[in-house]
């Protein structure tokens, strides 16, 4: 089971089976193609590091600050903890399209759990991060049962649960934003920082380091790979691939449950109206970092990338003054171009 | 072995970039926009292509070319702190010397905004405000109890003073909503003739406004009059009245004067729009910017008129200037 262009594992480095070969004629001609061949493979990662040269370039007083550089990690990170959720669940062959209701929802009953404690101190906002994730993972149970026992596609499973979690935010919200979320949480995680790095930043590059160790060198990770390149024959090397998708699904839930609690210390509010295109979001950065929409191939490092691609883009447009609606327009195009020059490179990758 | 790595390589320069940019941080402050510099001045919108907004923008754009303002508009494209404060981040980040903004909610954009003043930014707040505005140099805002007060009064009037009446709002937690919402109840207690049958929270989206309404309709099919407090929800409530064959029998008074608006005033499915001044709150907001930055006087709060147009005064070229547009005329 190999897996073209997976960035994730440390071995990713080995020699290509056509480097393998006799010595090459012109040792720098072969370091060149060699290198465009690496370069081709992380093209995700080439983009980014050109936007951030071209808005560097032309804005670097604005762009290259570490506020600014502050400001696109934070937002990035919001997307990065259900993005490595969904790095598992696109992996799997599956897709989960509730992770931005599920956010809300879980920020909704925490907030409520925290107000039902009506305290204000650590152990008041561990309860609240108790519930956040565990509501969380609740949806993720829902979700991976009703795709297992019901068996319909998780297309439609966590569309259902996309609507009913917004719809039940909503409902126990009273239809309208809360508020008072616990200053301790607000100052402490919102915007607390370690060594100058906010929070936020650090929980989710915890959770994608975490996720990606899962996924290249656990057993969990393998065997995501393994049913999502190929179902049956899973099932065949006796792997429990129901409970196994269950246990993904759920994954995916708790890390919605947990970016909700992290949007609460951000925001300081439910954020009910902000999250129903992060699905879209969390997909978009999972495919462009190089994971198969296909399922097979999944890598977290990519993620990691393709998640800062589009708050760099949004944030440089803002910079450079562009009307908010190209913003949208230029990451719909990038995330397109990513798929066709990786899908191009997979196949010829393939045929090497 | 050598050269096996690029994204190694790669990594590395980014990690240089990102070392000398934080090795060359700026400390932010403000240029002060003193001399024959021009002031740089941003909009940040409630929510980008609204009407409203874009005619705030009109206004922003006409007062700023007069003044030899650089301005910038931005806005997100929906109604959510969550989107509007990384958007904030990056305006902060190109440091303009003032900023004004519709903020989204009133507690969470209190922390962002004061980012922005201690980075040397003056800030403005216009249309909806905040919990605290202590640090901001001014807030320009339509009189929303008074516009809401001035719909009651329309509605009123539309329905003979009696009958169930209906609000129907987009999202609470929103500052001029709730103005509105306030001066809309206060100006029904006049009428004790009338029902209220109360709020019901839409969210935004014509289409989901307009299924909620529908149902509203149907639970209380004696319904006399609608409220609609925004653009969506005039355009909804309007959309399931019509759906319902109850044109004209449901009377329904809309807030805000959008071209859709308009033309739904000019049809008869609405009866009266209670309409705000956004190009004049968009041109307050640029002089007072400017104010703020040269070290004038500015007005800590300015709130500015509605009107009540009809189908008999759209016409008139003093209620004209209460119409909205898309696009800058």
């Amino acid at each position: 089971m190999t897996s073209p262009g997976r960035l994730d594992t440390a071995t990713t480095a080995a020699p290509d089976p056509v480097d393998g070969g006799a010595p090459p004629p012109d040792p720098a001609a072969e370091r060149r193609a060699r290198l465009l061949r690496g370069l081709r493979k992380r093209w995700s990662f080439v983009v980014l590091l050109v936007l951030v040269a071209v808005f560097g370039t032309l804005r670097p007083d604005a762009f290259l600050t570490t506020f600014n550089m502050r400001s696109i990690a934070t937002d990035a990170s919001s997307y990065l903890v259900i993005a490595v959720g969904m790095t598992f669940v696109i992996t799997l062959g599956g897709i989960d399209l509730s992770v931005g209701s599920v956010l809300v929802f879980s920020g909704v009953v925490s907030l409520q759990a925290m107000h039902w404690l009506g305290t204000d101190t650590w152990t008041t906002c561990l309860a609240g991060l108790a519930v956040a994730v565990l509501s969380g993972a609740a949806w993720g149970l829902v979700n991976g049962l009703v795709t297992t026992r019901g068996e319909i596609s998780p297309l439609i499973a966590t569309l259902g649960a996309f609507a009913a979690a917004q719809g039940l935010a909503f409902v126990l919200a009273g239809g309208q934003d809360m508020h008072d979320v616990p200053l301790t949480l607000a100052n402490g995680i919102g915007y607390g920082s370690v060594l100058g790095i906010p929070w936020p930043v650090v929980i989710a590059l915890g959770v994608a380091a975490i996720g990606g160790f899962a996924m290249s060198q656990t057993r969990f990770g393998r065997y995501t790979s393994a049913i999502g390149s190929n179902e049956e024959a899973a099932r065949r090397a006796a792997i429990n691939v129901d409970r196994h998708l269950v246990k993904v699904y759920m994954l995916s839930g708790l890390l919605s449950g947990l970016a909700g609690y992290i949007s609460l210390a951000r925001f300081q509010t439910t954020t009910l109206n902000g999250h129903s295109t992060d699905m879209l979001l969390a997909i978009l950065a999972v495919v462009i970092g190089g994971t198969s929409l296909l399922g097979g191939v999944g890598t977290v490092l990519g993620t990691v990338i393709g998640v800062t691609i589009p708050s760099v883009l949004s944030s440089g447009f803002v910079i450079l003054g562009f009307e908010a609606f190209w913003q949208q327009v230029a990451i719909g195009v990038a995330l397109v171009i990513v798929v066709i020059v990786d899908q191009r490179n997979r196949r010829r990758a393939a045929l090497r | 072995m050598r050269m096996r790595t690029p994204p190694l390589v790669a990594l590395g320069v980014v990690a240089t970039l990102v070392l000398a940019a934080c090795g060359s941080s700026d400390d932010g402050g403000g240029s002060g926009g003193t001399g024959s510099k021009p002031v740089k001045v941003t909009f940040i919108q409630g929510v980008a292509g609204d009407p409203f907004y874009e005619t705030m923008a009109c206004g922003a754009r006409a007062a700023a070319a007069k003044d030899g303002v650089q301005l910038t508009v931005q806005g997100a494209k929906d109604w959510d702190a969550s989107l509007q404060i990384p958007l904030l981040n990056s305006v902060i980040a190109t440091k303009p010397d003032a900023l004004f903004i519709a903020p989204n909610d009133a507690q969470a954009l209190v922390q962002p905004l004061k980012q922005a003043t201690s980075a040397g930014i003056k800030v403005i707040l216009v249309d909806t405000t905040i919990a605290d505005t202590s640090f901001v140099s001014s807030a320009i805002a339509s009189d929303n109890l008074k516009g809401g007060e001035a719909a009651a009064d329309a509605l009123a009037k539309l329905i003979g003073e009696k009958g169930p009446v209906l609000l129907v709002g987009g999202q609470p937690g929103v500052s001029t909503a709730e103005a509105r919402q306030k001066g809309f109840e206060d100006g029904l207690k006049k009428y004790p003739g009338i029902t209220y049958l109360g709020n019901v929270f839409t969210g935004d989206g014509v289409a989901k406004i307009s299924q909620l309404v529908s149902s509203q309709l149907a639970a209380h099919p004696d319904l006399a009059g609608i409220f609609a407090l925004s653009t969506d929800q005039s355009e909804g409530a309007n959309n399931a009245v019509k759906a319902a064959g109850k044109a004209g029998q449901v009377k329904v008074v809309g807030f805000d004067a959008g071209p859709t608006q308009v033309e739904q005033l000019k049809t008869g499915i609405v009866q009266a729009l209670i309409a705000q001044q956004p190009a004049q709150i968009g041109a307050d907001g640029v002089d007072q910017a400017v104010a703020a930055v040269r070290g004038q006087t500015v007005q800590k709060t300015i709130g500015t008129d509605s009107a009540t147009i009809t189908a008999d005064n759209v016409a008139q070229p003093d209620v004209a200037k209460f119409l909205y547009t898309t696009t800058c005329g």
